[in-house]
C-alpha cells in the first residue's frame, strides 16, 4: 500500500498530494499535525529519521524529497502523465520548479511564518517551544524553526523577501503570459508545485497579484483550481489556511481581499488545532 | 547541433562535458570567459531562465534557438535527446535518487563549493583588477542577486573555516552512501555521479581536511573511479589553462534560513 504522510495541501505536502490526485492514484493518508510538531515524534522519525515533511512510502522504499517525489510518482504509476513530451519542456518544467522551490517558496514562507504561523505557533508555552526545537534532528532545520518560532528574522531578511516575492510575481506574470502552463503548452507537474506555492498569492499580495496587475497568473491559478484532482486535495485540508483557495472560484472576485483574509488569518487560533 | 558555452572544465561548467563525452555526441563549443564578462555581451545566449538561474554562473545549451541553463537540468536534457550510453537509471527509485541527491547537492553542497573556490581564486584575480573600470562592469550586472554575488567576492568577509564547516554533513551523507555501494543511485553510473564529482573533486583541493582518503576513503575511492573514466578525462583535457582546478565564478546562494 501506498502511505503518504503530510500535512495540510499546501507548499511541500501539497505537491505529492496534487501529483497523486491528478494521476488517479489512491494513498493512504497519514496527516501529520506540523505545528503541534508530529514529524519530529519518535513514530515519524522511523518513518524518515530528518524528520521532514512529506514522506512517501511505496513498499519498502521511502522518499523524503516533494519535487522528485512528483517525477517519481508520474514514473511509477499509471495515470495521466503530468510532464511534456516535448525535452525543452521538460528542462522548462524543471528549471521552473527549482526557481520555485530553492528561490521563490524560502522567501514566501519566512514572510508566511513571520507574520502569520509564528504568532500563532508562539502562543504555546516557550519551554515546550523549546523542547520541540530541541527534538529536530537536522541542524538546519533547528535554525530555521529557531528563526520561525521566536520571530528571529532581522527586519533587512523580511525586507528583503518581500521584495523577492514581488520580484517572482512579475517574472511569473511575464512568463504566463508568453506560456499557458510553466512548461510551455502541457500542464506539468511544475504548474502542480507552482500552485501549492502561489495559490494565496492574490490573498497575501493584494495589491501586487490581482487581476489587473498580474491577470496571467490569476487566470492559470483559476485554471489549477477548477481541475477536480485540485478541488478533491483541498478539500482534505484541515485548517482555515487552506480554505483561501476558495478565492479562486470565478465570480468570488467581489470579496475583497482583506475581507477574505479576515475570515481565515490569525486572531483565530482555534483554526490550528486537530478538528 | 547541439551549441555549449563553457568556460574552464571545473565546478559547474565541467558537468555537461562530462555527459557530452560520455554520450560520445558531437556538439559546438562556445568558449566564453566569465570573469571577463562575456556572458553580459550583447549577442550572448540569453533568456528569463540563464539571467535568474540559482547557479549564478554556468554553461548554457543552445539548441534550435532555446537557451537552457540549470546544469543539473542539463544533464537530463542531454541523456534524453542525445544518442549514447543511457546516463540514467532503469527504475523509478534510483531515478527519484538521482533527482533527491543533485537536488541536495546543489542547494547544499554547490554553495559552499563556490564559495571557497572563489575565495582562493577568483577574489586574488578580482583584487588585482580593483579599478573604477571593473566597478562599473559590477554595477551594471543584472539581476541584483548576480551582481551582489560578484560583489561579494571582492568585497564580502571571508569566513573559511565556517564554510569548511558546512562541509561536514553533505560530505558524511556522501561518505555514508558510498559506503557498500560504487554509485550513488543504483548500480551502474550516472548523471548523479557526473552531478556530484563535479561539485566534490574540487573539494580535494579546496578542503583537503575533509575529503581525503584517510577520513573518507569510500569518497574518495569514488572519486578515483570516476578519475579514470575516459570521458572524465577528454573532459579535462579540453583546459586552456592547464590549471582548471582554479577557475572559479560566482555559484548558487546559500540558503537564506540559514
Amino acid at each position: 500500500m501506498l502511505k503518504l504522510y503530510h500535512w495540510e495541501p499546501n507548499a511541500n505536502s501539497g505537491k505529492p498530494m496534487l501529483a497523486l490526485a491528478e494521476k488517479g492514484v489512491a494513498y493512504e493518508s497519514h496527516y501529520l499535525d506540523l505545528l503541534s510538531f508530529d514529524q519530529h515524534q519518535p513514530e515519524y522519525l522511523a518513518v524518515n529519521p530528518d524528520g521532514t515533511i512529506p514522506a512517501l512510502v511505496h513498499g519498502d522504499l521511502v522518499l523524503t524529497e516533494s519535487t522528485p517525489i512528483m517525477e517519481y510518482v508520474d514514473e511509477a504509476f499509471d495515470g495521466p502523465p503530468l510532464k511534456p513530451t516535448d525535452p525543452v519542456e521538460r528542462w522548462r518544467m524543471r528549471w521552473w520548479m527549482r526557481f520555485f522551490d530553492a528561490y521563490f517558496a524560502p522567501s514566501m514562507s519566512m514572510i508566511g511564518w513571520a507574520v502569520f504561523v509564528g504568532p500563532v505557533a508562539r502562543q504555546r508555552d516557550p519551554e515546550v517551544l523549546r523542547a520541540a526545537i530541541d527534538r529536530i534532528p537536522l541542524e538546519s532545520r533547528k535554525i530555521a524553526w529557531r528563526k520561525a518560532l521566536f520571530n528571529e528574522f532581522t527586519p533587512e531578511e523580511l525586507a528583503e523577501s518581500r521584495r523577492r516575492v514581488l520580484f517572482c510575481t512579475d517574472v511569473l506574470e511575464a512568463h504566463l503570459a508568453k506560456h499557458t502552463w510553466i512548461a510551455g503548452k502541457t500542464f506539468s507537474l511544475g504548474d502542480i508545485n507552482g500552485f501549492n506555492l502561489g495559490y494565496a498569492l492574490p490573498l497575501s499580495q493584494p495589491d501586487h497579484c490581482n487581476d489587473a496587475r498580474t491577470p496571467h497568473i490569476m487566470e492559470w491559478l483559476r485554471r489549477i483550481y477548477e481541475r477536480p484532482a485540485t478541488k478533491a486535495t483541498w478539500a482534505l485540508g484541515r485548517t482555515p489556511m487552506v480554505q483561501r483557495v476558495a478565492f479562486l472560484e470565478r465570480g468570488n472576485t467581489h470579496l475583497s481581499a482583506a475581507a477574505v483574509q479576515q475570515s481565515v488569518l490569525p486572531g483565530n487560533s482555534q483554526g490550528w488545532k486537530k478538528p | 547541433m547541439i551549441a555549449l558555452c563553457h568556460w574552464e572544465p571545473n565546478g559547474v561548467f565541467l558537468k555537461p562535458l562530462i555527459a557530452l563525452a560520455e554520450k560520445g555526441a558531437p556538439y559546438t563549443s562556445h568558449w566564453f570567459d566569465p570573469t571577463a564578462f562575456e556572458q553580459f555581451a550583447p549577442g550572448f545566449p540569453a533568456n528569463t531562465e540563464s539571467a535568474l538561474q540559482l547557479e549564478r554562473e554556468g554553461p548554457l545549451l543552445v539548441v534550435g534557438g532555446e537557451v537552457l541553463s540549470s546544469t543539473s537540468f542539463q544533464l537530463e536534457y542531454l541523456n534524453e535527446v542525445v544518442t549514447g550510453p543511457d546516463l540514467f537509471p532503469a527504475s523509478a527509485h534510483d531515478r527519484y535518487r538521482v533527482r533527491a541527491w543533485v537536488q541536495y547537492l546543489g542547494l547544499g553542497l554547490g554553495p559552499v563549493v563556490s564559495a571557497l573556490g572563489c575565495a582562493r581564486f577568483l577574489r586574488p584575480v578580482l583584487a588585482a583588477r580593483e579599478s573604477a573600470a571593473l566597478r562599473a562592469q559590477l554595477a551594471a550586472i543584472e539581476p541584483l542577486e548576480r551582481r551582489n554575488a560578484w560583489l561579494a567576492v571582492l568585497d564580502g568577509a571571508v569566513d573559511e573555516a565556517a564554510w569548511q564547516q558546512r562541509l561536514a554533513v553533505p560530505v558524511a551523507r556522501l561518505e555514508k552512501a558510498l559506503t557498500g555501494a560504487d554509485w550513488l543511485a543504483g548500480p551502474a553510473y550516472s548523471l548523479a555521479d557526473i552531478d556530484a564529482y563535479a561539485l566534490v573533486a574540487p573539494l580535494r583541493t579546496l578542503a583537503p581536511a575533509v575529503v581525503n582518503a584517510v577520513t573518507t576513503p569510500h569518497l574518495a575511492g569514488w572519486l578515483a573511479r570516476i578519475d579514470e573514466r575516459p570521458a572524465v578525462r577528454a573532459a579535462l583535457a579540453l583546459s586552456r589553462s592547464g590549471q582548471p582546478e582554479a577557475a572559479w565564478v560566482p555559484g548558487t546562494e546559500p540558503s537564506r534560513w540559514g
